[in-house]
């Protein structure tokens, strides 16, 4: 059997992936919602995101703006939709402009995988359908409130070793100037913070000690101990 | 040895004093009081109640109810204070009658085996309903009220159980609850007993049992719970609540009267999953001494996984429930509704 060239998605080299992505972007600018192979999707997806982004950020008087739409857009009258329609629409989004859906691959069929590119707040019918809502179910409210038990009972615990790691800190801290005045502020902190955590035996301590600087050793330790018990709990109140 | 035995008994029989003869005489004579019987009395005069409302109905009328949703919109003519929501359902669709637990008349509430009074606009609520909290509570109160006839028929006619109160329905608390006194002394009921208490709940759901509610003057309800120590001391705080000031409203399920203010759902059947949890001693400040039951159910529309039920919701539904104690309120508080979700 004779050796082929495997047929790729696009061709002409850099030049024509650019041009390709310059198409698919200015179809989405157009239709709103476009049907590329996921890759050259994802892909033209930032690009879009970008360009609406500086559309927004800087008005259609901006020169370096106004070139790069120039640059993307192949039909030209998109330029004005950009700065007239999408532009107002997306003034006050807190998020993306842009959604990608994943579509299934067709079989048979090339058997690359195919996606979805969209304008968020475009005309067509959802492509995902409204989730009916679950909360209110009577197994869920069950299960919601045994979560929140569960969260309630875990943030006690956690509330408890933390005022006893307080307790021994403190206590830790006093003996440990009492017999050696001479050590750093972080160094002490270590010591101490090791002497609550069993977990951590000495010789790691000593290890890290001798590998990285002393400031490195402390701040692991500490979050070993007593910083992950903060991150914890604060989890926990949100 | 049969003979010895007749002779110990002859020689006691004679030795017996006068008086011990006389108390025996006189603690057979005073029978106990049965809850199989103070059942059949309630049933009794429940039935002759729901007779002399009927009879009071002597000419048919029409009334128009709008259905609205699936799957049609449409108008209905059916009769007044006879048809039911059921009624309007069994007209539309066989889903709406088996899946619906509860109606919305005007928006208000409805039972689904309670007449309709007049013109009206009528839904129909399921488990699965974007924001089902209504029927939630409607269910949670009905599992508290089947608690009750679990508390009732479990025992043998020794032990005089004698319902009390429960509280407002709080799903989010994790258990219903029946407050009452069980008078089974030391008694601590073991999890074999108490699975043996939810089996009796869990098989009302195969009896399909409606839940037919009727309101009846104080003095039937009165009659109704002249047993019950605790009831008697509710009716008429309960009757001053009402509209009219004078009615009480009963529930029956089968054999099973109580007094709850409902809504309840439409039948035994949409109870899938029934589990008596526990058994806790508590105080209550007006009527003494009793005992907290608590359970866990689900509908059957909603299915779970055992593993969730059993090691999550079964556990948590054990601990003790924190809602109000019951205590005897004064009519002119009102009673406060938990918000539940």
């Amino acid at each position: 059997m004779r050796p082929r060239k495997i047929p790729t998605a696009n061709s002409g080299g850099q030049e024509g992936r650019l041009k390709r992505m310059r198409q698919i972007v200015t179809g989405l600018i157009r239709y709103e919602r476009v049907e590329p192979a996921f890759a050259q999707a994802d892909e033209a997806r930032q690009y879009a995101e970008r360009l609406i982004y500086l559309a927004i950020k800087n008005g259609d008087q901006h020169r370096e703006t106004m070139d790069m739409a120039d640059f993307w857009l192949l039909e030209k009258d998109l330029v004005h939709k950009l700065f007239k329609v999408l532009v107002p629409r997306y003034q006050n989004s807190r998020t993306c402009f842009t959604d990608l859906h994943k579509l299934a691959i067709q079989y048979p069929g090339s058997g690359f995988p195919r996606a979805v590119l969209e304008l968020r707040g475009n005309p067509w019918p959802p492509i995902v359908p409204k989730q009916r809502e679950t909360r209110y179910l009577l197994s869920n409210i069950l299960l919601a409130g045994a979560r929140k038990d569960y969260h309630n009972s875990k943030h006690k615990v956690i509330e408890r070793q933390q005022l006893l790691q307080e307790e021994i800190l403190v206590s830790g801290q006093e003996s440990g100037k009492k017999s050696q005045p001479l050590h750093s502020a972080s160094a002490s902190q270590s010591s101490s913070s090791s002497s609550v955590d069993s977990g951590m035996s000495d010789i790691d301590q000593d290890h890290m000690l001798e590998d990285g600087s002393s400031v490195d050793g402390s701040s692991f330790s500490d979050s070993n101990s007593s910083g992950s018990a903060e991150k914890n709990s604060s989890e926990f109140n949100r | 040895m049969a003979t010895t035995i007749q002779n110990v008994q002859c020689l006691l029989r004679s030795s017996m004093s006068r008086r011990f003869q006389k108390f025996c005489s006189r603690a057979y004579s005073t029978r106990k009081l049965t809850n199989a019987e103070v059942r059949q009395k309630r049933i009794n005069l429940y039935d002759a109640e729901k007779e002399r409302q009927l009879a009071q109905l002597t000419r048919v009328e029409k009334i128009e109810v709008q259905h609205k949703g699936v799957p049609e919109e449409c108008t209905l003519i059916m009769n007044k204070d006879l048809s039911t929501p059921f009624n309007c359902a069994m007209h539309i669709h066989e889903l709406l009658m088996t899946r619906s637990a509860l109606a919305l008349v005007n928006g208000e509430p409805w039972d689904m085996h309670r007449p309709l009074e007049r013109d009206c606009e009528l839904q129909f609520l399921h488990f699965q309903d974007e924001d089902s909290r209504v029927l939630n509570n409607a269910f949670w109160r009905t599992c508290s009220f089947i608690l009750g006839h679990v508390l009732e028929t479990a025992f043998k006619d020794e032990y005089y159980v004698e319902l009390c109160s429960f509280p407002p329905p709080n799903v989010s608390s994790g258990s219903f609850v029946y407050d009452a006194a069980l008078n089974i002394g030391d008694w601590n009921l073991s999890q074999t007993e108490l699975n043996c208490l939810s089996r009796i709940g869990y098989r009302l759901s195969f009896a399909d049992l409606r839940f037919q509610r009727l309101q009846v003057p104080v003095s039937v309800a009165n009659q109704m719970f002249a047993d019950n120590r605790f009831k008697t001391q509710q009716i008429s705080a309960i009757a001053a609540k009402s509209k009219s000031g004078s009615e009480v409203t009963v529930y029956r399920a089968g054999d099973h009267i109580d007094l709850s203010s409902g809504p309840l759902i439409g039948s035994t059947a949409q109870i899938g999953r029934y589990s008596v949890c526990a058994v806790h001693d508590i105080e209550s400040p007006t009527f003494g001494k009793l005992q907290r039951v608590q359970g866990l159910a689900l509908p059957t529309q909603l299915a779970m996984h055992s593993w969730t039920y059993d090691s999550i919701l079964r556990p948590r539904a054990a601990k003790l429930n924190a809602g109000p104690l019951p205590e005897l309120r004064k009519p002119q508080h009102t009673q406060k509704e938990i918000p539940a979700h």
